[in-house]
């Protein structure tokens, strides 16, 4: 098998463990990444759930969505869409530094790119705890003042659940990431042939940057 | 004419002489023997092995979900309680659906012969990813058992639809059941995932897309639904389950929500999911049907993409569950329109069947038999579907027995012969002993004989108005039960025989050798049972298509091959 | 063994490797276009506002898609999964939307511009008033013989 060997020298890095079931290590990567995108397609099918209500219920009550969504903190949802997108950038950088065998700034990226998505969770935070100091808060417990609407309860509720699923991707997201730059500071031997746990793991973090991509407009800039 | 003496030679498995299973195995022991400690099992990655465990559990779940089925049957004997309470009938009713359906439905097929045969059938060693196989069966425990705890503990009263607000109320223990639900779902998308992986990837060289085993399409078509069909029903059993514990009202009026928007969500997969539960059978029965009529399928690219076409177009007819809930009639009549579309796919495939079988020359075994209660049980049932899916005529049948009966000519007319057509099929390929046939012709009489008689009249008692899921009815439909009954009875004794001669035949079963029905198709042409790794030695090749039994131009009536 | 066509496909597709000025040029892309968004959302452009914010967000996921996610490269099988997925959604979002805009008025949400019905406002075992403050309550449930 021809490897891409850009540099003049020895080709970087090490080849991954065939497993026995598969005929060739074209197939297993072929494999594994095929059953990535069949993970984020059923990924966006879930959020679509969320979307449709969403859809739905701003439909039903224009102006209370509208009145709802002036009441959250436009600068940090601002901040959070730059802070996922260059999270989004580090973690592509992460993956063509691995296809160039250079494992610490693998390591880097991956870090910057937790980094990052902790920022991300910390100033979500805020954004919660002052919902709950407003008491905007989902279906019963729901005691805004300042936005008396029928529907407004429903707005937040689509919130908290749409912004709570994201975020627990978010967590998901930094763990597998966590878990590969630990594999990558232990066994420093990415390479063109061997880059695709990588890559998969990256990916993942796209979806998570894309659905928040979707989100954004649709919960702050009603 | 007897086709059968065909010329091409089977699929050749490079190193083997014409001698039989007994001899040269001692280093290649079949799947059953190779590791015999329980953590063998337990840990195995063999697809073989999963798919034997699964069987276990899953013939257990259609006990139980059986054993309600018989609950409520006694319970319609009379007008009034007969052995039990309303809110006891309201729990039976629904744990009926919830095991029947979740439980046993949707992974029967693909799970268990799925699994076994489809590497088999593409020439692999394994699945694409044979832990991921193995982590399914324990995530669809762990949600089994999850939700069969909160059966016993409380139990739900809500119909397997749980529909809203009602769901949200009630204070039985909807939250475990549901949760259950939403675990397994994660066991469904896995197994999809799984074989859409091993399809596009692990086939061996020569088979091509139109070379593919009619129920690796099936499988195939099944997966794409089960991967993009289960997130949405994971989400609503989420945000359900979440609802009935703080009571966040999304789909609740009191608070705004829409309830009809729910049965959106809801019947966005579930119905999608019963194709789940249908097109494995269709493709099992493609196989059973080529291979006892001798004949090549008649069709066989009509076949595989009607397999697709029901998948796909499967997703956009959901609306019709809905006709009377308060949907608009705008979407009431675009989905009637797309619904009828549906049928056009499924009657190809019938149409196929029936020119296969056409100037084949039958053996008439017990896979066959169940195929002939089959192409009742669909035409009947398909063509059932279509009247409800005629929205003016649902008006008066909907949430009538006449929509239960229709359901049940598909899901236990098609698919569950299909699923007694596959361990029929596939008990020597599985096993290595033959059962004896007999018994099994007068088990699918039974069966047969019993499910029409049990639920051809509810068809009759449902067109008269009475409707499901009431514990209490009319005297005049008291006949109607009772006949319903009395069938039910036959069709439970029916399954008790299949039970007895299996086990039986497991034990005590003649060796079948490795080709006992002399089938085509590419599965057989590893031992029976198979070694751990499908093969020994290298990859075989498959120089002819499947379900080949007669070389097209040598046929004496070219035209009916 | 032997292996399938694809695979041999999706070997050379992933050959390809560029410099990775592509991605500081997408994510500067995406910055831009996250900017728009929010300068065009604060002006709540009348009738547009929605679908704009759709189209910009819309491109910026094009963008991660194809680049930071390679579906450029990544031929076949993989952007068809894609596909079919927003294809199922949008038919998701579609007709529910139809319903609603479609149905018998009084079925509608109520206290929503789609139904005449006022809102139910009642919740269980909160003080009584509009959503929790303890206001007298804004509505009245409908009247009988309406």
């Amino acid at each position: 098998m021809q490897s891409s060997a850009h540099t003049a020298g020895a080709t970087p890095g090490g080849v991954p463990r065939l497993a026995g079931h598969f005929a060739s290590l074209e197939v297993q990567n072929h494999a594994a990444r095929l059953g990535m995108w069949l993970f984020l397609s059923t990924e966006i099918l879930l959020f679509a759930g969320l979307f449709v209500c969403y859809a739905v219920y701003r439909y039903a009550f224009p102006e209370a969505f509208a009145a709802s969504s002036r009441h959250l903190d436009l600068t940090f949802g601002t901040i959070n869409t730059i802070v996922l997108i260059t999270s989004s950038l580090t973690a592509a950088l992460a993956v063509h530094y691995a296809k160039e065998g250079k494992n610490k700034l693998v390591v880097w990226m991956f870090a910057l790119t937790i980094a990052m998505a902790g920022a991300f969770l910390v100033i979500k935070g805020f954004e919660y705890s002052h919902k709950f100091h407003e008491g905007a808060l989902p279906g019963p417990h729901y005691r805004m003042a300042a936005v008396q609407m029928a529907g407004a309860p429903l707005y937040f509720t689509i919130y908290f659940l749409a912004t709570g699923l994201h975020a627990f991707h978010v967590i998901v997201g930094m763990t597998v990431l966590g878990w590969l730059m630990v594999r990558v500071i232990r066994n420093p031997n990415l390479g063109p042939n061997n880059y695709t746990g990588i890559e998969l793991g990256s990916m993942y973090w796209h979806l998570v940057d894309l659905i928040w991509i979707f989100l954004f407009p649709l919960l702050y800039l009603i | 004419m007897n086709p059968s003496s065909s010329t091409t030679a089977e699929g050749a498995l490079p190193g083997h002489g014409a001698h039989d299973a007994h001899g040269d195995h001692h280093d290649h022991p079949n799947y059953l023997v190779d590791g015999t400690t329980i953590k063998s099992w337990l840990l195995t990655v063999d697809h073989k092995r999963i798919a034997i465990m699964y069987l276990v559990w899953i013939l257990l779940f259609f006990l139980v979900g059986g054993i309600f089925a018989m609950a409520i049957r006694i319970e319609m004997l009379t007008p009034g309680p007969t052995i039990m309470d309303a809110m006891t009938y309201n729990r039976t009713f629904t744990l009926h659906g919830v095991i029947m359906i979740f439980l046993f439905m949707i992974p029967a097929i693909p799970a268990v012969f799925g699994n076994f045969v489809l590497p088999l059938m593409l020439g692999a060693k394994d699945v694409a990813f044979p832990k991921l196989n193995l982590a399914s069966l324990y995530i669809y425990l762990a949600g089994a058992f999850l939700a069969l705890w909160g059966m016993l503990n409380g139990g739900l009263d809500t119909g397997w639809t749980f529909y809203t607000p009602y769901s949200t109320h009630t204070t039985t223990s909807v939250a475990p059941v549901l949760f259950g639900a939403f675990i397994i779902g994660f066991s469904s998308i896995a197994t999809g995932l799984n074989f859409i992986v091993t399809i596009h990837t692990m086939r061996a060289p020569g088979i091509t897309w139109f070379k593919l085993p009619l129920f690796a399409w099936a499988l195939y078509a099944t997966s794409c639904i089960q991967v993009l069909a289960t997130p949405v029903i994971g989400l609503l059993l989420a945000v359900v389950t979440g609802e009935q514990l703080f009571q966040f009202g999304l789909f609740d009026p009191a608070r705004g929500g829409d309830p009809v928007l729910f049965q959106h969500l809801f019947w966005f997969y579930s119905h999608p999911a019963v194709y789940i539960m249908v097109l494995p059978s269709f493709g099992v029965m493609s196989e059973v049907v080529a291979t006892f009529s001798r004949k090549n399928i008649f069709g066989y690219r009509a076949v595989a993409y009607s397999s697709l076409g029901i998948a796909f177009v499967g997703f956009f007819v959901w609306g019709h569950h809905m006709f009377v809930s308060g949907q608009s009639t705008f979407d009431a009549g675009v989905f009637g329109v797309l619904t009828m579309l549906v049928g056009i796919f499924t009657a190809i495939k019938v149409f196929n069947w029936v020119g296969t079988v056409y100037k084949g020359a039958v053996d008439f075994k017990t896979p066959f038999a169940y195929f002939c209660g089959f192409l009742f049980f669909t035409v009947f049932g398909g063509m059932t579907g279509i009247a409800v899916a005629t929205t003016s005529l649902d008006v008066h049948w909907h949430d009538t027995y006449f929509v239960v009966a229709h359901f049940h000519f598909i899901m236990v007319g098609a698919t569950v012969m299909a699923f007694l057509a596959s361990i029929h099929y596939w008990f020597p390929k599985m096993f290595g002993k033959m059962y004896h046939e007999g018994w099994g012709l007068v088990a699918a009489a039974f069966i047969i004989l019993g499910f029409n008689a049990t639920f051809i009249p509810q068809f009759l008692v449902g067109n008269y108005g009475m409707p499901r899921r009431y514990f209490e009815y009319p005297e005049r439909f008291q006949a109607l039960n009772v006949a319903s009954s009395a069938g039910a009875s036959l069709l439970a004794f029916g399954f008790i025989i299949v039970a007895v001669y299996l086990t039986y035949a497991l034990a005590y079963g003649r060796a079948s050798g490795k080709n006992p029905w002399r089938s085509k198709g590419y599965e057989w042409v590893s031992d029976s049972p198979p070694p751990t790794h499908n093969f020994v030695g290298p990859q075989p090749t498959f120089p002819e298509e499947p379900h080949l039994y007669v070389d097209p131009k040598k046929a004496e009536v070219p035209d009916a091959v | 063994m032997s292996v399938a066509n694809e695979s041999h496909k999706e070997e050379r597709n992933m050959q390809e490797h560029h410099s990775s000025g592509r991605y500081w040029l997408v994510w500067a892309a995406l910055l831009v276009l996250t900017l728009v968004t929010v300068i065009t959302g604060k002006m709540h452009l009348p009738g547009i506002a929605l679908g704009l914010a759709l189209v910009i967000a819309t491109t910026k996921g094009l963008l991660v898609l194809l680049f930071f996610m390679h579906l450029i490269d990544h031929k076949g099988a993989n952007r068809l999964v894609m596909a079919v997925s927003v294809l199922f959604v949008l038919m998701m979002l579609a007709m529910p939307m139809a319903d609603l805009a479609t149905r018998y008025r009084p079925a509608n949400p109520t206290g929503s511009h789609l139904s005449d019905l006022p809102d139910l406002n009642f919740i269980e075992g909160t003080p009584s008033g509009a959503h929790g403050t303890g206001a007298a309550p804004g509505g009245h449930p409908p009247s009988k013989g309406h």
